[in-house]
């Protein structure tokens, strides 16, 4: 599967490759084929359970069943017989002082293993057994590690995913502060502005004011100077006897 | 057996006598025997049996001609 890939990505990229002459090298790796086969022994296969079945100790099953069909079952011990008395009575095989040390040492070992053979066969698998799941833990934690890794990875990956809400939070920042540097001038335009009408206004203020009193102290000034010394007694005279007729009321009122 | 009697000299002849096939041939039946009898879970002592078993008589047979003085009959 992966050669396809490999296939299709050199086909793609060798209209650009062929036009560019220092990639020539390049070109043939990139069309080299690796691992097309199928996995052999991937997965290794677990150590069978037994070994091959062996009778006496000695002989293997195989033996006994390629002369099964012929002599049915006891056909290899009388074999066997047939033959030990054979060389026995041909001394092919010697009876020497030797033979009755083999004899006995051949008892004594048969002996001890019919009695302690099961007893140092579990004591074995019992070691086999903690070798096994040590090396099994080991294997446990090893792939349990690269889960949790796996894990890590994908969470990162995730966030990645995320790094809008960053982007879409530095945004909004600087949307404000242009809002705020906005109205900030705005502001100030606002104020300038007020601050020059507001000079108008007070120059005309002025500039009324000024005319009033102007006009005021002009009026005045002709009005006294347009008194003249007769009109002057008449009006002192006129006020006297206004001034009588005032008193007469008052002094009415509270008697009132 | 996979090679049949009457085919055993044709089958000897195609088989390697290189010094290198002799080692292979050595190579495969040492494996041979020691996938079936050694290398399992829970073996037994028939595997280290059968190999003391041929050592012995091999080397019954390598002492046999002193061993032919020590008969006790002359004539069988």
């Amino acid at each position: 599967m992966l050669s396809r890939v490999v296939l299709s990505a050199a086909a793609t990229a060798a209209p650009c490759l062929k036009t560019a002459a220092v990639l020539g090298p390049g070109a043939l790796q990139a069309t080299r084929i690796f691992h097309t086969g199928q996995p052999q022994l991937a997965p290794v296969p677990p150590l069978p359970e037994y070994g091959g079945k062996v009778r006496l100790g000695l002989i293997p099953e195989e033996f006994f069943q390629f002369l099964y069909p012929k002599t049915g079952v006891t056909g290899p011990y009388m074999l066997g017989t047939g033959l030990i008395l054979y060389c026995l009575s041909k001394e092919i095989y010697v009876i020497t002082p030797e033979t009755f040390s083999t004899i006995s040492v051949v008892g004594l070992l048969v002996y001890a293993i019919k009695k302690y053979g099961a007893s140092v066969a579990e004591f074995i698998d019992k070691l086999n057994e903690q070798k096994i799941a040590q090396l099994e833990e080991v294997k446990q934690a090893s792939i349990k590690q690269i889960q949790d890794v796996i894990e890590l990875e994908k969470s990162q990956q995730a966030l990645t995913q995320k790094r809008h809400y960053l982007f879409d939070v530095q945004r909004n920042n600087i949307a404000m502060a242009l809002e705020v540097t906005y109205r900030e001038r705005l502001h100030k335009v606002y104020k300038e502005v007020k601050n020059r009408l507001d000079y108008h206004i007070s120059v005309q203020d002025m500039m009324r004011r000024k005319e009033q009193e102007h006009m005021i102290n002009w009026v005045e000034k002709n009005v006294v100077q347009s008194i003249s010394a007769q009109q002057e007694k008449e009006t002192i005279a006129k006020c006297i006897a206004d001034l009588k007729l005032l008193s007469k009321k008052a002094q009415a009122q509270p008697v009132m | 057996m996979d090679v049949k009697l009457g085919e055993l000299s044709s089958w000897i002849l195609t088989r390697d006598f290189t010094p290198k096939g002799i080692t292979g041939a050595f190579q495969r039946g040492y494996n041979r025997y020691y996938n079936k009898y050694i290398n399992v879970r829970k073996g037994s002592i028939a595997g280290v049996n059968m190999v003391l078993a041929a050592y012995v008589l091999f080397s019954y047979c390598l002492s046999y001609k002193e061993l032919k003085h020590e008969r006790r009959r002359k004539y069988h």
